[in-house]
Formats: C-alpha cells, sequence, structure tokens
C-alpha cells in the first residue's frame, strides 16, 4: 500500500486587494511595517508571511485572513 | 546601547586611521639619523605610542564588552557586518544565511584542522642508512598539539639527512588564520543572503 503524501501550497490575492484599494507596493508595505521586498515576495509566493503579519494586512484590507490566503493542495 | 559603550565604539572606530598614519609615519622616519635634538619628532612618536597604547587597552575591552554583554554584540557587529533585519521576513534570511554561514564555517574549520594535522617530510638518508640502494624517504604521519609547541615541530625528521621537503602545519600565522576566518564568515553570509534573497 503505498501512500500519497500532499503538500500545501498557501496562495494569495494579495495583489488583486492591492489593485482594487489602487495602492503600490512601496504604499502597502509602510503602511504594514514591512519592506517593500517583503511585498514583493509574498505576491510572487516566494515568501509565506507569520499569522502576525497575515492578520496585519487582512486588518488592512478590513477582510479576514481566509479571503487573502487560501491552500492548493500539491499532490508529490 | 548605553552612552559608554558608544563612547567606546567611537573611539575604537576612530582611532583606527589615527593609528594608520602613525604607523606610516614610523616606517617612513629613519629613526637612526634623526637627531635627539629634534624633539618635534619624537613628541609625535611619544604621542602616537600613548595613543596605541589607550587603543590597546580599548581594543581589549571592546572585544571583552562583545563577548559578554548580547546586546553591545547585536548592535555592534550587525551594524559593521551590515546585517539588516528590518522586518519578519529579513529576520528569517538572516536566520538561514547564518545557519548555511556556521555551517560552511565547520565545513572549513575541519579542512584546517586536518591540514594542520598532517605532517609531511621527505628527505634524503644519510650515507650509513641508506638500504638496498634506496637513498629518499617519505615519512608521513599525524600531530595533534593543544599549545603551540616550534620546537617539536621542528624536530628533524631527516635525522641527519638533508630535507628535500617537509609539511608539519598550516604555514600561515594564527593571526591571519583568525582574520581569514571573520572575512570568510562575513563574506560568506552576504553571499548567502543575495542568493536566497533572488
Amino acid at each position: 500500500m503505498t501512500k500519497t503524501m500532499t503538500q500545501l501550497k498557501v496562495v494569495n490575492r494579495l495583489h488583486v486587494f492591492r489593485a482594487e484599494q489602487r495602492i503600490t507596493q512601496e504604499q502597502l508595505a509602510k503602511e504594514i511595517g514591512v519592506t517593500r521586498a517583503t511585498i514583493v515576495a509574498i505576491e510572487g509566493g516566494g515568501y509565506n508571511p507569520s499569522l502576525e503579519l497575515a492578520f496585519r494586512l487582512a486588518r488592512y484590507f478590513k477582510t479576514d485572513i481566509q479571503t487573502i490566503f487560501s491552500v492548493e493542495e500539491e499532490e508529490q | 546601547m548605553k552612552k559608554w559603550e558608544a563612547i567606546l565604539l567611537k573611539s575604537f572606530l576612530y582611532g583606527l586611521p589615527i593609528l594608520v598614519v602613525y604607523a606610516v609615519f614610523s616606517y617612513s622616519v629613519d629613526w637612526k639619523n634623526v637627531p635627539q635634538s629634534d624633539n618635534v619628532l619624537r613628541m609625535l612618536y611619544d604621542l602616537g605610542g600613548l595613543i596605541l597604547g589607550v587603543w590597546m587597552i580599548l581594543a581589549v575591552s571592546l572585544s571583552l564588552r562583545l563577548i559578554f554583554s548580547g546586546n553591545f554584540r547585536e548592535a555592534t557587529l550587525a551594524k559593521l557586518t551590515l546585517i539588516k533585519e528590518r522586518d519578519e521576513r529579513e529576520s528569517f534570511l538572516t536566520g538561514r544565511a547564518a545557519k548555511s554561514t556556521m555551517l560552511a564555517s565547520i565545513a572549513i574549520l575541519i579542512f584546517l584542522f586536518c591540514l594542520s594535522c598532517f605532517q609531511v617530510y621527505y628527505y634524503t638518508l644519510p650515507p650509513e642508512q641508506v638500504v638496498e640502494g634506496k637513498t629518499k624517504v617519505i615519512s608521513l604521519g599525524m600531530r595533534l598539539d593543544l599549545f603551540a609547541d616550534e620546537a617539536g615541530k621542528a624536530a628533524d625528521a631527516a635525522a641527519g639527512g638533508k630535507s628535500l621537503w617537509s609539511y608539519s602545519g598550516l604555514p600561515f600565522s594564527s593571526s591571519s588564520i583568525i582574520l581569514g576566518l571573520i572575512i570568510w564568515q562575513i563574506g560568506f553570509y552576504h553571499f548567502s543572503i543575495k542568493r536566497m534573497m533572488k
């Protein structure tokens, strides 16, 4: 019997929220208290933010975390 | 960082260029031919010596402070080595880069340790010890000393023969190895973090 492992991939809609609010990465970074490189990395999927930062982003966009961040299952 | 620690650090850093000027000055003057009556030159030399003495005391107290005070170490060395931790992502990358730097440094230290233990001697035998016409010998060995033992290092493996080539430990001074490791650590850390940021 073989066990298939699934890996969870965190995806986000941060760029969509940012576009809706019409703010730049630089402005968002300043509001949230991180560097622009971090916003770029989150949007590009290169970095998964901590729970605290995820809550800060959700609070900034007046929504909940699941609306911005979700997980997709990937089979290995 | 406390105020006196900041003063200590600034005095140490600002003293460095003064010492460089002092070193250049000391080497450029031919002290054997300077007349005893040249008080200005002698006074400058003595003043430089005094600054060097004070700077050495500062350097020792600063390095002790760096060892024992975690906050001071973080505030000072992070600035000197250009470590940036402006947000959680940079802290995360710093941790990963520090880990890879530590592991790479341990690998290098193991390599240096091996090199420092190995001994190789290649020499010709004295005529009375020649066996079956074989005049040249390669001698391999290992040596582990906790303390520097120059007399032991210089032990003549050739035992009366003529040494053609020998290797007994690293050919670098302890200062140059320590300086090399400091430069390596900072350099490899920045290389790692740049690679991770891409």
